[in-house]
């Protein structure tokens, strides 16, 4: 009997050691485990907190995949934003669900005849929001991840056709190791399109080009022709008219 | 060192606590007990009068309440009070996976043997006890004879000086028990105490040099086997090809010599002994 | 030293006769079953699958293997009285407990490499077929564009970070292993046992949240106060060794947290082993 209890004294006083020791180690999901029981049910939690949580989330993520193909957009929202929370750190389960509301869901509501024009394109609108918050929220797990930059930079360019966010958001992905080659490129072709940001576009486009064959692509070319022209650089100053 | 007994047990007392009470049952109750080097000391008592417990307690299983227990002048707590004992559960039960040779090596290697030794070791013992041939069977193929005679071979793998028997007939053949039998009386002229418990009085009495008789716990009596058994005025004789003649004239003598004759029939073999003739043919 | 290895070899050696490793299987099968899903998903969503599955599917088995085999090693001794036999030979009670763990460890390590063996090849097969395919479809795009494409494949594939995940993972099993040990020396039954694991095994990878909010001092009553503060200090923490789905997500694992956690584990494993030793030295057999 005394054994027993100086077995659970012991436990406890082990436990009082080890805590500064616990404290340590970085966390890896404090915010998941707080905002986690919100989210999803207490069954989900249980499971998602006892080593089950990323095979959870890929079962949400394939049930989310199904009602895409089903088209059921309220369900592919609700689940999408169920995956993401379970396993925030997936920067392909963010990119995943902003592409399906913002190219997918939106796409889909703009063929929707039984609307109104107005009633559709507001919808749509709805629709890149979606995308644009699930790539923000993905951002703020996944700072040092080019991926997402990138996918953020790709709605600004080709959906909401915002230039100036579009470049920014390239070039933020630029800046971070294992960012895309194009990115830098992207950044300058997205920045030419801006009004009066016209010399700061041609600056960079030029020190690409500058920087030898390897990025005198034809797209680069004919951007920083347009700039020489627009803002009237010198003639001895252009590049010359490619062969 | 000499002069220590192979086991010494003195004012052993063991009580264990029933679960839910605060009561303590008594299992073993002040024993004294001395099985001296080189004999063969029988444990008697009915199931449950504390034979297990004591014997439990010598091999350091379980702890005295109060009082001691000493192997060789070591006390049984001690690890090393072990070194040279073997000891032979009730009906034991091994790692039925293994084979009966993967069985030994690891007792071996436990008593700390290894290499050639140990090797040579196995095989002697498994000559000795008969398992030559299903020494790579795995023990779930084994009968219980079979098991107890690995039992006995685990036992003897560190060629102990003190072995210990629990029961060591229980629930084997009458032939299987003449084999442990004769085993007992070849350690005993090897110069190996061996201390065993049974409830079968008709063993002991054919192999035992002194018993101990326990009942609820106390030992009751304690002595050399001829001594506690030997009724002090009677003699007995037994004749073989004795005619009518020849019994009545031993009568006569003895009305003569004023003793009186108690008993007169014709002997008998006993069961066991019939049994074995029986089934050697 | 010699006897304490002895006893684990034959704990291996039973263990493993009893078929332990048949297990195996399902993770074999549930590997080759995730495989059906895959036709549907691009390549990054397939390979994060695929390890999300094969390296949750292998946390689950090893911490049940750890749990199940370790349960029943001391409690069936007892019951067969193998061991009085073992016992009753010159060895101490701490190298018979040692040996035990050490045998369940060592069936821990045989288990998790072959599962990582079987997971390995196939991230690997399809990690190659994935980059031939990209050579084949930027066979005419530029050099950068390929290059590009190939790195994506190999940032989804198969990395170094992963055999730290699976080292951890053996972390946890053993852990858990050492626990179960101690739970076995003062539980009667093996049900018992069990389901004081399972309890260990929910309560250990929420022991992190209970912490936290223990420490943060937040305006509880006593009673929740307290309560916080046992489960703190009674369970370990297993969240703390499930870095896998960080790993899987793509984040690297830092030698720094690799290093710290491991050491973590060994320390609950050796102060769980010492009260298993402690508690099992007062045990009557």
């Amino acid at each position: 009997m005394i054994r027993v209890l100086v077995v659970i004294a012991a436990i406890l006083c082990f436990g009082a050691v080890r805590l500064p020791l616990e404290q340590k180690i970085p966390a890896q999901d404090r915010q998941l485990t707080l905002g986690l029981r919100e989210q999803i049910g207490q069954l989900g939690f249980a499971a998602a907190l006892s080593g089950f949580r990323s095979i959870v989330a890929d079962i949400v993520f394939i049930q989310a995949h199904v009602a895409w193909e089903r088209t059921e957009w309220a369900r592919v929202l609700l689940l999408l934003r169920e995956a993401t929370t379970l396993q925030p750190q997936s920067i392909m389960f963010w990119d995943m669900a902003a592409w399906h509301m913002a190219w997918n869901a939106s796409a889909a509501v703009m063929n929707d005849e039984s609307q109104s024009l107005t009633v559709r394109v507001r919808k749509q609108h709805q629709y890149f929001d979606l995308g644009k918050d699930f790539l923000e929220r993905g951002i703020q797990y996944n700072p040092d991840n080019p991926r997402l930059y990138e996918a953020m930079a790709r709605l600004y360019q080709q959906k909401y056709e915002d230039h100036l966010h579009a470049s920014e958001y390239f070039a933020k992905a630029a800046a971070l190791p294992g960012a895309m080659s194009y990115d830098r490129r992207f950044s300058a072709y997205e920045l030419s399109y801006c009004d009066g940001r016209e010399r700061e576009a041609y600056e960079k486009l030029r020190a690409l080009y500058d920087e030898g064959e390897k990025e005198r692509l034809p797209t680069l070319i004919k951007r920083l022709k347009f700039l020489e022209q627009k803002i009237d650089i010198p003639q001895d100053r252009r590049i010359p008219d490619s062969a | 060192m000499t002069a220590e007994p192979a086991v010494a047990v003195r004012g052993l007392t063991k009580r264990f606590p029933v679960p839910f009470t605060r009561r303590l049952i008594s299992a073993v109750e002040d024993v004294d007990l001395t099985v001296n080097r080189g004999e063969v000391y029988g444990l008697l008592g009915p199931n449950g009068s504390g034979k297990s417990t004591t014997l439990k307690i010598i091999l350091g299983l379980v702890w005295p309440t109060s009082g001691s227990a000493k192997i060789f002048g070591r006390d049984s707590g001690e690890v090393h009070s072990r070194d040279s004992v073997g000891f032979l559960p009730e009906n034991p039960y091994f790692y039925k996976f293994l084979t009966g040779t993967e069985t030994l090596r690891f007792f071996g290697k436990l008593c700390g043997l290894h290499g050639e030794q140990l090797h040579q070791r196995i095989i002697d013992l498994l000559d000795l006890v008969g398992l030559t041939n299903a020494r790579e069977q795995r023990l779930a193929t084994y009968s219980k004879g079979m098991l107890q005679r690995i039992g006995l071979a685990q036992a003897l793998i560190n060629d102990p000086q003190l072995v210990v028997l629990d029961e060591p007939t229980a629930g084997v053949d009458p032939a299987g028990s003449r084999d442990i039998r004769d085993l007992i009386v070849d350690l005993r002229k090897r110069g190996v105490t061996v201390l065993l418990s049974s409830h079968l009085l008709g063993q002991v009495q054919e192999v035992c040099d002194r018993v101990g008789i326990l009942a609820n716990g106390k030992l009751v009596r304690e002595g050399k086997l001829e001594e506690l058994l030997a009724i002090e005025n009677q003699t007995e004789l037994v004749l073989e090809n004795a005619s009518e003649d020849l019994v009545k004239r031993v009568q006569e003598l003895a009305r003569d010599a004023n003793a009186r004759l108690v008993a007169q029939r014709r002997s008998t073999t006993t069961l066991e002994r019939f049994f074995l003739d029986a089934t050697d043919e | 030293m010699r006897r304490t290895l002895a006893i684990a070899s034959n704990t291996l050696t039973d263990l493993t006769r009893q078929r332990v490793f048949y297990f195996i299987l399902i993770f074999a099968l549930i590997l080759i079953g995730s495989s059906v899903f895959m036709s549907r998903f691009s390549f990054q969503q397939e390979l994060q699958i695929l390890k999300d599955i094969s390296l949750g599917t292998m946390s689950i088995l090893t911490s049940l293997l750890a749990i199940l085999a370790t349960a029943r090693l001391i409690p069936q001794d007892i019951e067969d009285r193998t061991a009085y036999t073992i016992l009753a030979k010159p060895v101490p009670r701490y190298q018979y407990v040692l040996g035990k763990l050490l045998g369940v460890l060592g069936l821990l390590v045989i288990s998790l490499f072959i599962m990582s063996a079987l997971f390995f090849a196939m991230l690997y097969t399809r990690e190659q077929t994935l980059l031939s395919e990209a050579m084949r479809q930027y066979a005419t795009a530029p050099r950068e564009q390929l290059e590009d494409a190939l790195r994506t494949v190999r940032a989804a594939g198969l990395k170094i970070d992963i055999a730290q995940a699976i080292g951890l993972l053996f972390m946890k099993a053993s852990v858990l292993a050492a626990t179960t040990l101690l739970v076995t020396t003062f539980a009667t039954t093996n049900i018992f046992t069990v389901i004081t694991m399972v309890f260990v095994y929910f309560i250990g990878h929420l022991q992190e949240i209970a912490r936290e909010y223990w420490l943060q001092q937040t305006g509880n009553g006593w009673f929740t106060h307290l309560f916080l503060a046992l489960v703190a200090l009674i369970f370990p923490d297993l969240q703390a060794f499930n870095r896998v789905d960080q790993v899987v997500a793509g984040h690297a694992l830092s030698l720094g947290i690799f290093t710290q956690t491991t050491l973590l584990g060994c320390f609950y494993i050796a102060v769980y082993t010492t009260l298993a030793v402690v508690m099992f030295y007062g045990k009557e057999l």
